[in-house]
């Protein structure tokens, strides 16, 4: 994008402000901080909402320049993410700014074929079949995703106005089993809060909750703090399950057991626990039950089973036994399996008897996912379908033809609906065989409201103009109620949704807070992001009965035979809707570094024994369909047992999404691997009605050699201390402190070091706390333009981004441990890149910035041939901004075009901006003011950024931790990154609870 | 030269006689000569009694003049914009060394050239009568200045010294 | 040389035949020339159209086969100066008849080279910002970068040598412009600058050159040292080394002298010059290449033993993978054609025969060519962070480039052979012992013979 280009944003910009509003009015959007009226150009304004990228719901803060959305970031005030964000949140701005969004009506005429028309045309059009349904008792059926507050009741009274009340709320992952097995013991059918920062250890059953898994943002930061080394102890961390996923490799231990054998697993350690008497408070009564119902589950058992032997899971019982307290989770495999109640039970138990239950698993406050329609009734839905009761299925922002198991048929059956409307953005699987779609707005355009959590009541209002001539769903609903005019339908009086919104709050202020003016409640609740209460705690017991039913499924446990296909649900991509955002396309995958597909991850032995190699095209057969995957060779996965994302393998859903999309040039390479969910069963599973995640499959090599597109180059540091770690034991005071493999005599300077007059700003990174989630990539691409080169490019290795999280692999080939570390330009104070370029492009300045003069570059490339680090990238071409992602193009920061070297600038707009702002207050800049991207949205705050020539900045601290360590630091090139290095305990250690730490580290870091 | 000169060309085709004729011409007085070869010889310089040539001045003026201007380009310039790159200081003489002496040897070469068009009088796009092609080729020739009256003594001692060829003409060698 | 039946007229007749009406083969070649240039061109042009991501080039290789050629013929140039500068001050007599043909080499090959630093730019049009002038704000270049050193050493270099190779041609033209007529005689008139021969011309003209030469000869060591800065200046295993510069200026003389023979035989042969380029010539220029051959083959081994000595990991695992890795094959082209094969010329029989010699000094043009991708691929496609390593493979576009830049030299060189006299006339007859009395006669008939034929 050129100069003038960026003036016509500006203009357009300008325009959207000025512009007069629809449906909501701009006085009504209460911006954080800032009262309305001072929209200054080049003045960021923020609004808060929550992000609805995934149910998680996060708050998030909308930064909005001349009335364009340009960032978001975590709603600091919000308790679920406090201030962060994960990749997917910072993508939520491709969804609104998505070039295939879609921009009016469309109708499918006889042909077959969408037609666009007119909203008055396609909403009398739809009132006229409302009436026919109305009038002939028709059952009409909504099924949206995850959903709460306002809209969520307005779709239940729109659906009784029209004398239907089936209603899904569908989400692909809906973690029936753990509500089914907390219904079981506990008589609650809900999703508890897990405690995770005040555990001593935490043995997860496959759940991934730092990948994905319920509220992934908040887990990360409550895990980050538990394994904190402070004074006394580190807390921590063994996962047990069949695939090493971004969870396992931050964990001390890799417990590798068979899918499907976690239940006997935990079984098997509660039956230890009982037996050794090292249980703790439960009730004599209930122990003699307790053992009954484990002592099948022995250690001989269970090493027949999973491999693990007595000894080993003796000792994994009596370490859970004693820590005080211990946390015990259960997901993923563990929870989607054929025994996925029984295991969830099993695991609940083993927390019962350690005394957890109430300590670290509380059930209050609770999660809203437990309003979560299941697999079950989803498959009911279909069947109804089928049997033609469903004359009118509404659907909005979901997307089942591409997320349900292909043998369950929601496709076909779709067929035998007359009437299909999807009120949505996007032109996928499903919104492609509707009747009628109708766009509407996206969540950073809509108001709306939000509870995740019991008490925690978030509101979202539009954080700019829409885009396109989309309606909001709310005010959609009502005018179609209005027009299809019936006596019920009279009792929608409200105005707009907006109106719908305010008076649910309106009860919600009488409830929590009535002694304050609503306008002032309102306005505060809009600044804060929403209202957020303390819940009172809940007490519950153990249902003995509903164990052992719940035990029975745990009985007949047989070893799987041929290859078990397991799926989860990508770190990028979720179910799959992340898919059509570039960014999270470009993102490699952190564990296999691969972009821009989908693939099969498979044991190298057993791709030895199948003749398989890597980037071998396979055809994956399962009893019910069959595609075609890609095969990784993974070391993460258990032999027996492959592994495969789902999200990827689209035939809809946009350039970005689908290979196949006209628009789709310029992203190189057709092929993607095909959608795993296709390959599973469609019955739920017994217990819980939950999706199956598993399914047994066989692997045919097709003999195609299929490009997959990774971005590392070599997964061995070759002993180079790039990603160094220290034991426990070395932290001891008095201990020697390694300092990196690579030791370099007291850095001999051969000129006087240079003056930095007032700032030296730098940053602090620790690996400990670091666990690849990669959300500051994200981050990176949307502060800084970075511009999204496609797959062809990112397998070439001329991917744009700016910081990576490098992932090597340590230890034995066959059971490796992950390490991460981000690697991003390191502003060295003997910077290699500067003195070679030859018109000055790239300098020093008076702040121990590296600073990247991007109009003065003529791209020798020689800087980045002299940076050891390699943090240099290099604009091949220009690359394509199609519209209106050009719209979310930070004004504060070049857009670079083709031949000019970039890179990381330590967001020295953020800079610049910060230092302006502390002028105009009149004050020193504090410390933790200023914060990348990066920095600002990590979930475990792993990055921190500073000025080093301030002693008591966080960073010059950390800069003198023990831990402290600097890339490559023999080259002198005086690097202004610290690392600070991974604590891994030694395997004797892992078991010992205890260590004398060094104290104090952390604390600064997480205050 | 000045004016319109008048003399005799002689045509040698062997060295030997070539050089005798040039000494028994100065020996006899007639020490305006001019003298044109295929090939450069000392001997003929020796034979007429020429300094060494003056070019070696400008080539070595050329050079310092070089040196100097490379270290003030590269010293001037850093100091005019003192960017800090790559921790180094802003005078690095070790860089700056290898420009000016680059520059050294540029200069050196430009003077040299200088010298040569300066002191050969060069270029001259006008060639004179009394210059023959076979000058170039395989003939020396011998262009005596001299008076109306010794024409004749001239053209003597030239055909006694083995002259191929003997011409009177106006007009120098060179101009 | 020593062959007494050479007259300065048959010299004359001789060396000017070669400027006589060209063939049909000449033809072809000088349209073969053309076509690769066209080619490169047409490629170049899809560059400045779509980037710089038409190359091969990629991260962390950022530099490949664009500054491979850049290096290659800048090393090529070199053994035009050394035949022609360092031979003249040495006073060695058989430079006479091949110093011409050796510069022409020079002049052309730097003239191919410093196509490369502007081609390899990611805003080639830009160029001009690397020249010495002050710049917005009065900025000039950064004189810390190798990259500007290289402007001046290369520029530096490339006019001393055009004027050293004019300067050489003057006396010629003269000669060339007294045996033509026509357009041909104003234009070599012209170029000859009026020449005559004349003492005062000799004087300047012998100390001038003798000058030149000398201040060639420093320059062209400082040219390739400077040139393998670029490299050693840098902190890349494999690159930052204290031998590179008396390593690349021995590897330049070596391809130098290689292109040297590669040229002359068939000069030799299709000009039919035995008499002035005589075995002599072909076999001492042999030797000299069995010399560069052990200097560079010493460095090779110098490198690895350093790599080895100085127990530094990222050193040796760059030159282990030299040897081992997915490059080996270029690495041992590069041992084979650049050290091995030239000991061959310690045969009499192997350095006197015109086929062993061209066949071995084109190995070492390909060995030379290849000793270079190899410094720089290898030491970027695996520098410290293993997690950036990556491969580089050339696209349609670095290949046409450099078949291009081959087509460009080769153009010239065709030009040069046609235009000019391949061997120095003057120079050849200096070689004669001067005429004395007794031998007059032939020699002056011929001439008059000839003279009709002038006027």
């Amino acid at each position: 994008m050129n100069r003038r280009d960026f003036f016509k944003l500006l203009g357009f910009g300008g325009a959207a402000t000025l512009t007069g509003c629809s449906s909501q009015a701009p006085e009504g959007l209460i911006p954080y901080l800032v009262p309305v009226e001072e929209i200054i150009p080049g003045q960021a304004t923020w609004y808060a909402t929550i992000c609805r990228e995934c149910p998680a719901g996060c708050g998030m803060l909308v930064k909005t320049l001349e009335g364009r959305a340009v960032k978001v970031e975590g709603n600091p005030d919000h308790p679920v993410n406090r201030g962060r964000l994960c990749g997917r949140g910072q993508a939520a701005l491709q969804g609104l700014y998505n070039p295939d969004r879609i921009r009016q009506p469309l109708l499918k005429d006889a042909s077959g074929q969408f037609k666009p028309l007119s909203w008055h045309d396609a909403e009398g059009w739809l009132a006229v079949r409302l009436k026919e349904l109305r009038a002939h008792r028709q059952e009409i059926v909504w099924l949206t995703p995850h959903l709460t507050g306002a809209l969520d009741q307005l779709i239940d009274r729109w659906l009784r106005a029209f004398g239907s009340q089936r209603r899904l709320r569908y989400e692909p992952f809906a973690y029936e089993a753990i509500k089914a097995a907390n219904k079981l013991l506990f008589g609650l059918e809900a999703i508890p809060t897990y405690d995770l920062q005040s555990s001593q250890l935490i043995f997860s059953f496959g759940s991934d909750f730092l990948d994905t898994w319920i509220s992934p943002v908040m887990y990360s930061r409550e895990f980050a703090a538990m394994r904190t080394c402070e004074a006394g102890h580190m807390g921590r961390f063994i996962f047990i399950g069949p695939r090493r996923s971004l969870t396992a490799a931050n964990a001390d231990r890799w417990v590798s057991v068979s899918p499907g054998s976690e239940g006997i697993m935990a079984a098997g350690m509660v039956r230890v626990i009982i037996a050794e008497g090292i249980d703790r408070g439960v009730p004599k009564g209930e122990i003699e039950r307790i053992k009954d119902l484990v002592d099948r589950y022995t250690p001989h058992l269970i090493s027949q089973t999973t491999g693990v032997t007595p000894a080993d899971l003796e000792g994994l019982a009596r370490l859970f036994a004693k820590a005080d307290p211990g946390l015990a989770l259960s997901g993923g495999a563990a929870e989607s399996g054929r025994y996925a109640t029984a295991t969830v039970a099993a695991v609940n138990l083993l927390n019962y008897v350690t005394g957890n239950i109430g300590r670290t698993v509380r059930f209050s406050p609770l999660s809203s996912l437990n309003r979560l329609s299941s697999h079950r009734d989803l498959v009911a839905l279909i069947q109804a379908m089928n049997d033609g009761e469903i004359s009118a299925l509404f659907l909005s922002e979901v997307n089942p033809v591409f997320s349900l198991p292909r043998s369950a048929g929601f496709e076909q059956a779709l067929d035998k609906v007359p009437l299909v409307v999807s009120c949505g953005s996007f032109m996928d699987e499903t919104t492609a065989k509707a009747t009628l779609v109708l766009p509407t707005h996206t969540p950073l355009e809509s108001w709306g409201d939000d509870e995740s959590w019991e008490g925690l009541y978030g509101l979202m209002q539009p954080a700019m103009e829409p885009v396109f001539g989309t309606k909001p769903l709310g005010d959609l609903m009502l005018s179609l109620a209005k027009r299809s005019s019936n006596s019920r339908a009279a009792a929608f009086t409200e105005e707009s949704f907006y109106e719908v919104l305010r008076n649910r709050w309106r009860k919600l202020h009488q409830r929590v807070r009535p002694e304050t003016e609503f306008e002032t409640f309102w306005s505060e609740a809009l600044q804060r992001g929403g209202v957020f209460q303390e819940t009172h705690p809940r007490r519950i017991s153990l249902n003995l009965g509903g164990l052992a039913k719940a035990f029975q499924g745990l009985q007949a446990l047989a070893r799987p035979d041929n290859l078990t296909l397991l799926l989860y649900p990508s770190i990028n991509h979720f179910d799959g809707r992340g898919a059509n955002r570039p960014w999270l396309q470009e993102l490699p995958d952190p564990l296999t570094q691969l972009t821009w597909d989908s693939w099969l991850e498979i044991h190298p032995e057993d791709a030895q024994r199948l003749a398989i190699s890597e980037g071998d095209l396979l055809k994956v057969q399962s009893p019910y369909d069959e595609i075609e995957l890609p095969a990784h060779l993974s070391a993460g996965v258990r032999r027996g047992t492959v592994a495969a994302p789902v999200g990827q393998g689209h035939t809809a859903y946009g350039r970005y999404a689908d290979p196949h999309n006209p628009n789709a040039v310029g992203f190189g390479e057709k092929r993607r691997g095909g959608n795993p969910f296709a390959l599973l069963p469609f019955e739920p599973e017994a217990g819980s009605g939950g999706l199956l995640l598993s399914t047994p499959v066989t692997l045919t090599n097709t003999g195609v050699k299929y490009p997959l597109a990774s971005v590392s180059g070599s997964a061995r540091q070759h002993d180079r201390g790039i990603a160094q770690a220290i034991s426990p034991a070395q932290l001891r005071p008095g201990e020697p402190k390694p300092n990196t493999q690579h030791p370099t005599p007291e850095a001999r300077q051969m000129y006087p070091p240079h003056e930095h007059p007032v700032h030296r700003w730098g940053m602090a990174i620790d690996l400990n706390a670091c666990t690849g989630c990669s959300a500051c990539v994200v981050a990176c691409y949307a502060e800084n333009n970075i511009p999204v080169v496609g797959k062809e490019q990112v397998a070439m290795g001329r991917e744009m981004s700016w910081i990576r999280i490098e992932r090597f692999e340590e230890g034995p080939a066959d059971r490796p441990g992950t390490r991460f570390i981000p690697m991003l330009c390191q502003h060295c104070d003997n910077a290699p890149c500067e003195p070679v370029c030859p018109v000055y492009a790239t300098l020093h300045n008076s702040e121990g910035l590296n600073i990247q003069v991007y109009n003065r570059c003529v791209g020798t490339r020689y800087c980045s041939n002299n940076c050891p680090y390699k943090v240099r990238r290099f604009n091949w071409f220009t690359y394509p901004w199609p519209e209106p992602l050009h719209l979310q193009l930070n004004p504060d920061v070049t857009v670079r075009e083709s031949g000019v070297m970039e890179k990381c600038t330590f967001c020295v707009q953020r800079i610049t901006a910060g230092k302006a702002k502390a002028k105009d207050e009149g004050r020193p800049i504090r410390d933790g003011e200023i914060e990348p991207a990066c920095a600002q949205t990590c979930p475990t705050n792993a990055i921190v950024f500073g000025d080093l020539k301030d002693p008591t900045s966080a960073v010059s601290r950390l800069s003198h931790n023990p831990r402290r360590y600097r890339v490559l630091e023999h080259l002198n090139t005086q690097p202004a990154i610290t690392y600070l290095k991974k604590i891994i305990p030694a395997n004797g250690e892992v078991s010992s609870l205890e260590f004398r730490g060094t104290g104090s580290t952390h604390n600064e870091l997480n205050t | 030269m000045n004016g319109r000169a008048v003399g005799v060309v002689g045509h040698f085709d062997q060295l030997d006689r070539f050089l005798a004729a040039i000494r028994e011409l100065r020996a006899s007085g007639l020490d305006n000569l001019r003298v044109a070869s295929p090939v450069p010889h000392h001997e003929i310089d020796e034979a007429l009694g020429r300094r060494e040539s003056p070019v070696r001045v400008f080539a070595l003026v050329g050079g310092i003049v070089g040196a100097i201007f490379g270290l003030g380009l590269t010293i001037n310039t850093s100091i005019g914009y003192p960017h800090i790159t790559g921790g180094k200081p802003i005078v690095s003489m070790p860089a700056f060394i290898v420009i000016a002496f680059e520059l050294t040897i540029l200069f050196g070469a430009i003077g040299t050239l200088l010298g040569l068009l300066v002191n050969a009088r060069f270029p001259r796009l006008h060639i004179g009568p009394a210059f023959h092609p076979r000058f170039c080729r395989d003939q020396f020739g011998l262009f005596v200045f001299c008076a109306p009256d010794e024409i004749e003594s001239t053209v003597q001692i030239l055909r006694h010294a083995g002259a191929a060829e003997v011409r009177q003409v106006d007009g120098d060698v060179e101009v | 040389m020593a062959d007494y039946k050479l007259t300065y007229g048959k010299i004359d007749r001789d060396l000017l035949k070669t400027m006589e009406a060209p063939g049909r083969t000449w033809y072809i070649l000088l349209a073969i020339a053309i076509a690769l240039v066209a080619l490169g061109g047409f490629a170049f042009s899809r560059q400045i159209r779509y980037g710089m991501g038409v190359w091969g080039l990629t991260h962390p290789t950022m530099w490949a086969i664009d500054i491979t050629n850049f290096v290659f013929w800048v090393g090529i140039a070199h053994s035009g100066t050394l035949i022609s500068a360092v031979l003249f001050l040495f006073r060695v007599r058989w430079r006479a008849s091949i110093y011409r043909a050796a510069e022409a080499v020079t002049v052309f090959a730097l003239m191919t080279a410093a196509l490369f630093p502007i081609i390899h730019l990611g805003r080639p049009w830009y160029v001009y910002w690397l020249l010495p002038y002050p710049q917005v704000g009065g900025l000039w270049p950064n004189f810390r970068s190798p990259l500007i050193w290289d402007v001046f050493a290369v520029l530096t270099y490339m006019l001393v040598s055009m004027v050293f190779f004019f300067t050489g041609l003057v006396p010629d033209l003269a000669v060339v412009r007294d045996q033509s007529r026509g357009w041909r005689r104003r234009l070599y008139g012209f170029l000859a600058q009026g020449w005559q021969g004349t003492d005062r011309q000799w004087r300047h003209y012998t100390s001038a050159y003798l000058f030149l030469a000398a201040l060639a000869t420093p320059l062209v060591i400082s040219v390739h040292s400077v040139v393998s800065w670029d490299f050693a200046m840098s902190m890349v295993p494999g690159w930052h080394s204290t031998i590179f510069a008396p390593y690349f200026v021995a590897g330049a003389i070596h391809s130098g002298l290689a292109m040297v023979i590669t040229l002359l035989i068939p000069l030799r042969r299709t000009f039919r010059l035995d008499l002035y380029l005589t075995q002599t010539h072909l076999e001492n220029l042999a030797k000299l290449i069995v010399l560069t051959g052990l200097i560079v083959g010493y460095s090779y081994a110098t490198e690895y033993f350093i790599a080895w000595y100085s127990a530094n990991d990222f050193e040796w695992e760059t030159f282990r993978y030299r040897a081992l890795g997915d490059y080996a094959w270029g690495f041992w082209i590069m041992i084979v054609f650049n050290s091995l094969v030239p000991l061959l010329f310690f045969i009499k029989k192997i350095r006197t025969s015109t086929a062993w010699l061209l066949t071995i000094s084109l190995l070492i043009n390909v060995g030379m060519w290849f000793e270079r991708f190899i410094i720089i691929v290898t030491s970027l496609a695996r520098d410290y962070d293993p997690y950036t390593w990556g491969l580089y493979r050339p696209t349609w576009v670095d290949i046409s480039i450099t078949a291009g830049s081959f087509g460009w030299f080769f153009l010239w060189f065709l030009l040069f052979a046609k235009l000019l006299p391949v061997i120095s006339i003057v120079e050849v007859k200096e070689q004669l012992p001067p005429p004395m009395m007794g031998e007059a006669g032939s020699g002056t008939q011929k001439a008059e013979g000839e003279e009709e034929a002038v006027r």
